[in-house]
């Protein structure tokens, strides 16, 4: 490989990169403003909802608010002040949470839905092209086509209903998981056994939704690849010359169907950061999807413009990442 | 293969192994000790200044107002002769006789949770502040009312107004919440009280911060040693809960099954399916009505409400032939699924509401005509409750009870018939025509209505706008559910929207005084469609004589006996007019759990409000009794 052509190849892969960021996030800033719920609003609502409310009194709150807030200014305005914080890391208060700084809010939930997905995602995808790759190679067993009609009758049923399901079985019927929160109530995070055993646990069934609903995918794809490579010519040609059949499988076939797998793999990672929005509300998990709909609700641009900002650089990263690891696993991608 | 059966083996032998990682609830704290109550999500979860709009408001709600904030009066929503309780203050409010002024005298011997007394500087130094520092709660309420303020003594505060204002004292007065009374000795070291998040809180409460979780998943408040020397120990004894849990329990699947495996002692709200089945499954299972309906109703009063200023809904015919359209049994049995406190009167049927307003209006109600252009008619049914009651009775049997009286107490005084023919003559009298079925505006344009309601966040509201929407277009109407999710309040205050599934009145429930909602009804509040509407009166009813209410009820003190009569003028009015047709209570199914806990509030000891988010839920929280179980 010619190493100015790989440097031309990066130079060409960081502008997609910055191009992808940039587009992306101007659009989640556009959208995110034309949201027709207005934080201030929605903050005079949760005020004066209840109590015993003098009109004067609440255009006078509607009109501090929105001095506080910062929320006056031209959009175009509030564009170019939007970026000039995002370079240093800053999104500005959380509208929802005032004063508190977004990267602050975010920085509370982040560990746990980066925790969550990247465990569930790693096992869903070591299952399902474990299984994916074994039904596709031994066609003829029976215990596999069993594995495969369970897997793929799991595929089409809602998150929502694998989760409420899960929850029903082993909070009720047999309650032995947790089936709410992240760790126990009164425990304070550290690296004590009985705070990370509380996590573990807690995380269980989420974990197990999410690794039920994603194995699918996985496998079908996996054992449609394997169906594809046993095939193959050099596949053929290793069985009549008598390799043996766990090297086949192991060196010959699985090995040549797991590049698309990684790739897929490293995208899905990717997505960790935006958050497992339907599981996290079924399971009241702490993470980034139940932020994203509070901020959502509560008109709160500037968390929901954080969440998402985060979650368009991660997958624009993963794909980098991929882009530029590509040429040096797969001698087929062509350089410059 | 056999790595195939290894996986499968492990997964089994991983199941059979859960329950050895069956873990306390609550780590350190025996359960026996700890009352459980749903809480909400917080996102800003250390902050603890209620004073300023930081914790989106769940902050405020998981504890804080209710276990460690204070001030000087609250008022019990379910009524009674003991509704009104003094607080902070040692008696009612003293006011002059132009109410210019208005007298606060404290109680003695209360002491902040860092050992520091209580007294009037706190009070003066808390109203100054709010008002030096606007976009803190009740700053704009101070700054609009307050001139100056004086202490003679450290036990006493004298408020001087800047115009009459005989219900100035209810910015002091408990319903949900009120302003409540800062520790000087705090804030005044503060730079910002705005960027100030008050962690950990002093309170003045009979309970303290104990730990909290940063996620805002839950807040765990500690019984005071020195709870003698809040108001709340003065009055109540010795509470015997001695740690109070504010958690998230998740969706309502999940709080079902929480309370029923005894993690969750207090509900919030739930659908009513879900109260059913705790109620009918759980024997350890609590409620407000031991039998059906079981609900607690709110002083909250979901109605149609309509766009007046957008016609045909500027005409009162029309909107008196759109309440005559609706069959109402049907609307409770599609909300609530028959679980509902039905209100013909513009007032919550809750409190003293049925014995200041419901009873001695009933024979008003009877007589009330209608006239619908070509005849008198007189709407009102007194039986509703009854048929409701037979409706539902097949499916709850004898916990239905069959006493009138008692009916009309759980299902509601009475309702409008269901009339189309008087409903098709008052739209003819409106100038409509109808061609084939459907119904045409004056205009010669089909008459079409869109049923706004929120969605998802309030099941039951949702249910009833989808029922009504049904039934005017059985009518003939092109009726519409529009769901407007999160823009639901900015659509109201704007004026976007034609009718709504929502409520503009909330009272005291406790008192009869309906300012609570009503001065803001006044004429000089209605902003153009467009603009945004001050809170409440979102149908934006203008009307002289309402004006004419509201301006009486200003001048006459709180507890004056004419405050029932200008209450019975403005809920005639309201029947005439029907600037929106009430529905029904806002019927709240928070079910209790006794196994650890007894002697929550109910409708035979109605001593306190059973909503978690209600500041008056501090006298539960004091009143509960230890059912005896052992810690698990």
């Amino acid at each position: 490989m010619r190493m100015s052509g790989f440097f031309i190849y990066l130079a060409k892969r960081l502008g997609q990169f910055v191009f992808v960021v940039f587009t992306g996030v101007t659009l989640a800033f556009l959208i995110a403003h034309f949201s027709p719920v207005d934080p201030i609003e929605q903050t005079v609502s949760l005020l004066t909802s209840f109590g015993n409310t003098d009109p004067r009194a609440v255009e006078m709150l509607r009109q501090s608010l929105r001095e506080l807030y910062g929320t006056d200014g031209t959009l175009f305005e509030q564009y170019l002040a939007f970026w000039s914080r995002v370079v240093r890391g800053d999104f500005g208060p959380s509208l929802s949470a005032f004063p508190t700084p977004v990267m602050t809010v975010i920085g509370r939930s982040l560990p746990w839905t980066v925790g969550l997905l990247t465990l569930a995602t790693l096992l869903a995808w070591i299952l399902g092209n474990l299984l994916g790759a074994l039904a596709g190679y031994f066609r003829n067993s029976r215990l596999l086509k069993l594995v495969g009609v369970f897997v793929m009758s799991m595929q089409p049923i809602p998150t929502y209903i694998t989760g409420l399901t899960l929850i029903i079985v082993f909070g009720y019927v047999w309650p032995v998981l947790p089936i709410s929160g992240g760790a126990q109530l009164n425990l304070e995070p550290s690296f004590s056994w009985a705070y990370v055993s509380s996590v573990i646990v807690h995380g269980t069934l989420p974990a197990l939704t999410l690794v039920l609903v994603g194995l699918g995918g996985w496998f079908i794809s996996m054992r449609s690849l394997v169906s594809n490579i046993v095939t193959d010519d050099h596949v053929v040609y290793a069985e009549l010359a008598g390799v043996r059949s766990r090297t086949i499988f192991s060196q010959y076939v699985a090995r040549n169907a797991m590049l698309p797998q990684v790739t897929g793999l490293a995208l899905t990672l990717g997505h960790v950061f935006g958050g497992a929005v339907i599981v996290e509300f079924v399971f009241n998990y702490p993470g980034m999807g139940r932020l994203l709909i509070v901020g959502i609700y509560a008109g709160d641009y500037s968390l929901v413009l954080g969440v998402t900002t985060i979650a368009i650089i991660a997958v624009a990263t993963a794909v980098f990442v991929i882009d530029i690891l590509y040429p040096l696993v797969d001698p087929r991608v062509k350089l410059g | 293969m056999k790595l195939l059966r290894t996986i499968a083996m492990a997964a089994v032998a991983s199941l059979l192994a859960l329950p050895a990682f069956a873990q306390d609830f609550i780590a350190g704290i025996p359960r026996n000790e700890a009352l459980i109550i749903q809480g909400t999500p917080a996102q800003n979860a250390d902050w603890f200044n209620v004073w300023a709009p930081g914790g989106g408001g769940a902050a405020n709600v998981n504890g804080l107002q209710q276990l460690s904030t204070d001030t000087f009066w609250f008022i019990n929503p379910e009524g009674g002769p003991d509704a009104w309780q003094n607080a902070l203050a040692s008696e009612p409010p003293i006011y002059n006789e132009d109410f210019t002024q208005m007298t606060v005298k404290l109680r003695e011997g209360i002491f902040w949770s860092d050992g520091v007394e209580f007294t009037a500087d706190d009070v003066v130094y808390t109203v100054q502040t709010l008002i030096d520092h606007p976009g803190m709660n009740w700053s704009a309420a101070f700054t609009v009312n307050v001139a100056s303020m004086e202490s003679p003594d450290r036990n006493t505060v004298v408020f001087n107004l800047k115009a009459p204002n005989s219900r100035f004292h209810t910015l002091f007065t408990v319903r949900w919440n009120a302003a409540w009374i800062m520790p000087k000795h705090v804030f005044e070291k503060v730079e910002d009280p705005l960027a100030f998040n008050n962690n950990p809180p002093v309170s003045l409460g009979a309970y303290a911060l104990h730990s909290y979780d940063k996620g805002g998943n839950w807040t765990i408040w500690k019984l005071r040693d020195d709870w003698q020397r809040t108001s709340i120990g003065m009055d109540w004894g010795q509470p015997q809960v001695k740690y109070v849990v504010y958690r998230t329990a998740g969706n309502p699947e999940a709080r079902v099954i929480e309370q029923r495996n005894h993690n969750l002692d207090v509900i919030n709200d739930i659908a009513p399916e879900g109260m059913f089945s705790i109620m009918k499954d759980n024997p350890t299972a609590a409620a407000w009505l031991p039998n059906f309906p079981f609900a607690h109703p709110d002083p909250t009063l979901p109605s149609v409400l309509f766009n007046t200023k957008k016609p045909p809904f500027d005409n009162k015919d029309v909107r008196w032939a759109l309440a005559l359209l609706i069959d109402i049994r049907a609307v409770a049995l599609g909300s609530y699924r028959g679980a509902a406190n039905l209100s013909a009167l513009a007032t919550p049927p809750t409190g003293s509401a049925p014995d200041d307003y419901f009873v001695p209006m009933q024979d008003w109600l009877a007589n009330f005509e209608l006239d619908t252009g070509t005849r008198k008619v007189k709407p009102y049914n007194p039986n509703v409750s009854a048929e409701l009651a037979n409706m539902v009775r097949g499916q709850w049997g004898d916990q239905i009870p069959t006493d009138p009286e008692q009916l009309k107490r759980l299902f509601g005084f009475g309702w409008w018939k269901q009339d189309v023919q008087a409903a098709t003559e008052l739209l003819q009298k409106a100038g409509f025509t109808k061609q084939g079925n459907r119904w045409m505006k004056p205009d010669g344009s089909p008459f079409t209505i869109r049923v706004q309601v929120e969605g998802d966040a309030i099941p039951t509201l949702a249910r009833a706008g989808t029922a009504i929407a049904q039934q005017w277009s059985q009518a003939g109407i092109d009726a519409k559910v529009d769901v407007a999710g999160p823009t639901n309040g900015q659509r109201l205050s704007t004026g976007d929207f034609e009718t709504a599934i929502y409520w503009t009145i909330e009272t005291w429930g406790g008192h009869p005084d309906l300012s609570f909602f009503l001065d803001s009804y006044h004429s000089e509040f209605i902003k153009p469609v467009g603009e945004t509407q001050p809170p409440r009166n979102l149908q934006r009813w203008e009307d002289p004589r309402l004006d004419e209410i509201i301006e009486r009820n200003r001048l006459i003190a709180f507890d004056s006996p004419e405050v029932v009569e200008l209450g019975k003028d403005f809920l005639k009015l309201a029947v005439e007019e029907m600037p929106m047709i009430p529905l029904m209570a806002y019927n709240k199914f928070a079910p209790f759990d006794t196994t650890y806990w007894t002697n929550y509030p109910s409708a035979e000891n109605p001593y306190s409000a059973s909503g978690p988010n209600w500041s008056n839920i501090r006298y539960m929280v004091v009143s509960l009794k230890p059912s005896g179980t052992a810690a698990q």
